[in-house]
């Protein structure tokens, strides 16, 4: 027996066979492909649960303010960077301060704050957006070999190039959420966050977990993707979903004022034709609107005026913000060097002023504008 | 007298709902002191707009129409319109048109009521060399607003 | 049972109702009669209760914009801050004067299409909307018998000057029933000269009624309730007049309803604390449009002497 072994192994063809070959695998699509696929009910795979149910536990007075106490104690550091990290859990990971094209950054996540009118230099008036960048900081980061999202469109996964930095925003008490989800941050020091994100960049853009991201992450001009939750309107009907005209309210019409009428024919193809707009769920989707320009800055509040009032999403809720993907509209076509990874505050010799504004913009502090004959 | 009468009549029955727009079948006024308008808006057979020169088929200020005015053909010029305006630019109680031939000359020697500014930059911008100059109108306007 | 109901409810609804009736009402931007006569008479005791001086409570009708959206889903206090932030900035290089529906205004402002690429436009001020930066106006007047109406945003950095000319109110929060009426009741001469509002005075209500032009209208006035009109009930037939005292129209259950107060109001601690901030301010800028017209007028008899 051993022998035969033997003679199959030191053929050619076997042992090409028996070869460490290049690691795929496949998934299997879960589902068909929807032109509208309805949200997910479960949560994210990387995503432990959130919150827990809050039990009455008739604490006294004392014994509420020594959990507070604690609290403070525990996380009281953290606007010290430097004592918050403990060296023997992470490596520390030396932040590469030169840029290349190919990089791609970290985003950061944002609250959509509400839409004002600015106005140009030439008196014309503008919509703009404000958003803002409330708390972030970085919580982990996923080298390219370990960063395995569960689900995947393609069949074929090749090696990863790109690795995943998850960003929290928004610090919380820690006795709203359970157990094993503030365990989450027990690497980065930082308070637990209400909101998680994660962003896909490349390995030389990567953070030590633990670091602030702020507004000024940024600068005046750069396009950007913003990626939202539209407002969740619920199961509508053909008329307010995809904007029919509907039928007339007279002349003989019964019953049928809002609907959308004839569905497919019946001889050829007697079925209805997939991705035939239909009543449904409107809204509750994520969106991206990309090449979005930032025209104007708050350093203090870190807050980012973007041109433009199409961001998915009522006042009030959270949207993710990253570099564009536009191939014309990327620092590398417009030539500029973006703060890589992030921007520093310790490094920099100057801070930055509280209000930046685009060359264009008007700014309240100047006269009134006045146009001369030329 | 019985055309007065009727004009009355007519004014209490709507028998479409009111656009705040200029599409076909748009009741104008003429406010220019062309002879035709002037006879046209005094029997209170105001003409009605037939086409618009434009892709929108929506008329906004600037645009050039074509309107039926006592059983003729005529072009016009909308000045003046009822719909909301952006800021800074005058929204009208009626919707003013000046009849205009051809070439861009205003049939009437006279303007009536007052002309918005932003009709020197729009129509700037519609003449073209060797077609029609429709800056002509703005020689006759009487005020600017 | 239905009597320990009862006194649950009681508990329930005994703060809140306490705050609506007494509280909230006399400082809700909701303006009316009873209210007014309220503050009046409670004016004293409200000092000594929260220590605001006089001038902060008719600073909600004087400054409207400064106050959040009425709709609370629209409200973001630091979006609100940093708008306040932009106004106060805009006030020290043009001055905003005080104004409401129904004063006269003459607005100076640069457009690039005019000759002199400078414009000027006067008439009633028949509505104001809009808070924070989008606060705007309306102005209305009938030019060459041609009623004309230009919409104006009250932070537009064109706008180069706003001059009152008759500071007084109406009956009605807008004007919009003047598109109906007789054109002498919006008629005004571009060159109306200034009548001069003594500083510390209350404003003057016009309580002018207008007659309504005879049918069509462009809206249902006679569904409205308008003060400022005279008698539009006995000028529309009569199935449109008993459509009108529909209650789906007239909307009795609105005054009782205490939610949708509250939140179109916002309550005077909030009012408070925006104004605290911007009292300094605009205080400056108030001290600084009085020492102008000082020495203006005080340059004026040299000239003429």
């Amino acid at each position: 027996m051993n022998s035969i072994l033997k003679v199959c192994v030191g053929q050619q063809a076997v042992r090409n066979f028996l070869k460490p070959t290049l690691e795929t695998f496949t998934i299997t699509s879960r589902g068909k492909k929807l032109l509208n696929p309805p949200p997910r009910k479960r949560l994210s795979p990387w995503l432990i649960k959130q919150n827990r149910v809050q039990h009455r536990d008739d604490l006294t007075p004392e014994n509420k303010e020594f959990i507070q106490q604690v609290i403070k104690d525990k996380y009281a550091p953290s606007n010290n960077d430097i004592e918050r990290f403990s060296p023997l859990k992470l490596d520390t990971i030396e932040p590469i301060t030169e840029w290349q094209p190919h990089y791609r950054r970290v985003g950061v996540i944002a609250k959509k704050i509400g839409i004002v009118p600015l106005w140009l230099k030439n008196g014309k008036k503008i919509i703009t957006t404000m958003l803002q960048v409330s708390d972030n900081h970085v919580i982990k980061y996923i080298p390219p070999e370990e960063y395995k999202p569960m689900i995947s469109k393609r069949k074929t996964v090749w090696p990863r190039t790109m690795g995943c930095l998850i960003v929290g925003a928004e610090s919380c008490d820690p006795q709203l959420f359970t157990k094993e989800y503030c365990g989450l941050f027990n690497d980065s020091g930082v308070m637990p966050k209400r909101l998680l994100a994660r962003f896909s960049i490349s390995p030389e853009a990567a953070l030590q977990p633990g670091t602030p991201l702020s507004a000024s992450h940024f600068q005046i001009g750069d396009f950007i993707d913003i990626r939202g939750k539209t407002i969740d309107r619920g199961f509508q009907g053909v008329m307010k979903r995809w904007g029919f005209h509907g039928m007339p309210a007279s002349h003989g019409v019964t019953k049928t004022h809002r609907r959308p009428g004839n569905i497919g024919s019946g001889s050829h193809k007697a079925r209805v034709l997939p991705g035939t707009k239909m009543p449904g769920h409107m809204g509750n989707r994520y969106r991206i609107i990309r090449g979005q320009r930032i025209i104007r800055m708050n350093t203090k509040y870190n807050i980012i005026w973007i041109h433009g009032d199409a961001v998915a999403g009522a006042t009030n809720s959270f949207v993710q913000i990253y570099d564009t993907v536009l191939p014309f509209k990327t620092s590398k076509a417009l030539n500029v060097t973006p703060r890589f990874p992030t921007y520093f505050p310790n490094l920099q010799k100057e801070a930055l002023p509280e209000e930046l504004f685009a060359d264009d913009l008007h700014n309240f502090a100047d006269p009134t504008i006045i146009y001369t004959d030329e | 007298m019985n055309i007065y009468i009727s004009f009355i009549l007519s004014r209490q029955i709507h028998t479409s709902g009111s656009f705040n727009y200029i599409i076909k079948m748009t009741r104008l006024r003429v406010v220019d002191n062309s002879q035709i308008g002037k006879q046209a808006m005094f029997e209170g057979k105001p003409p009605k707009c037939i086409h618009i020169y434009n892709k929108l088929n929506i008329g906004y200020i600037g645009d050039k129409i074509l309107i039926a005015i006592k059983g003729e053909k005529k072009k016009g010029i909308l000045v003046g319109l009822k719909q909301k305006q952006q800021a800074k630019i005058p929204k009208y109680d009626s919707n003013n048109i000046v009849l205009i031939e051809d070439n861009g000359t205003p049939l009437g020697t006279r303007i009536y009521v007052p002309i918005p500014h932003i009709l020197r930059t729009v129509l700037r911008q519609k003449t073209y060399s060797k077609g029609a100059d429709y800056t002509k109108l703005l020689g006759i306007a009487s005020t600017f607003i | 049972m239905a009597i320990t109901g009862k006194i649950r409810l009681n508990l329930q609804f005994k703060k809140p109702l306490r705050y609506f009736l007494h509280d909230s009402r006399k400082i809700s931007t909701v303006v009316s009669e009873k209210i007014n006569e309220n503050l009046k008479e409670s004016n004293n005791e409200r000092l000594d209760n929260t220590k605001l001086p006089l001038e902060l409570l008719d600073y909600r009708f004087k400054f409207a914009e400064f106050l959040p959206d009425p709709n609370p889903l629209h409200r973001n206090k630091i979006r609100e801050k940093l708008e306040r932030r932009d106004m106060l900035l805009r006030r020290s290089n043009v001055e905003i004067p005080e104004f409401y529906v129904g004063s006269i205004l003459a607005v100076n402002y640069s457009d690039q299409h005019a000759p002199g690429k400078q414009n000027r436009f006067l008439g009633i001020c028949i509505s104001r909307t809009g808070q924070g930066l989008r606060a705007s106006f309306i102005l209305r007047n009938v030019i060459d018998k041609m009623g004309v109406e230009i919409s104006y945003f009250l932070y537009d950095p064109t706008i180069q000057k706003i001059e009152v000319i008759r500071l007084e109110k109406r009956l009605d929060e807008e004007l919009f029933y003047l598109r109906d009426a007789p054109p002498e009741y919006s008629t005004f001469p571009l060159d109306m000269r200034a009548k001069i509002h003594a500083h510390g005075t209350c404003v003057p209500i016009n309580e002018i009624k207008v007659p309504l032009n005879p049918l069509p209208w462009l809206q249902r006035w006679e569904r409205m309730n308008m003060k400022g009109i005279i008698d539009c009930k006995s000028m529309v037939n009569e199935k449109r007049r008993i459509k009108a005292e529909y209650k789906i129209h007239t909307k009795p259950w609105e005054k009782y309803d205490l939610m949708k107060m509250y939140r179109e109001t916002i309550p005077i601690e909030e009012q408070k604390e925006i104004f605290a901030e911007i009292y300094s301010s605009l205080q400056e800028h108030e001290i600084h449009r009085l020492k102008s017209k000082r020495t203006r007028s005080l340059v004026k008899p040299i000239k003429t002497g």
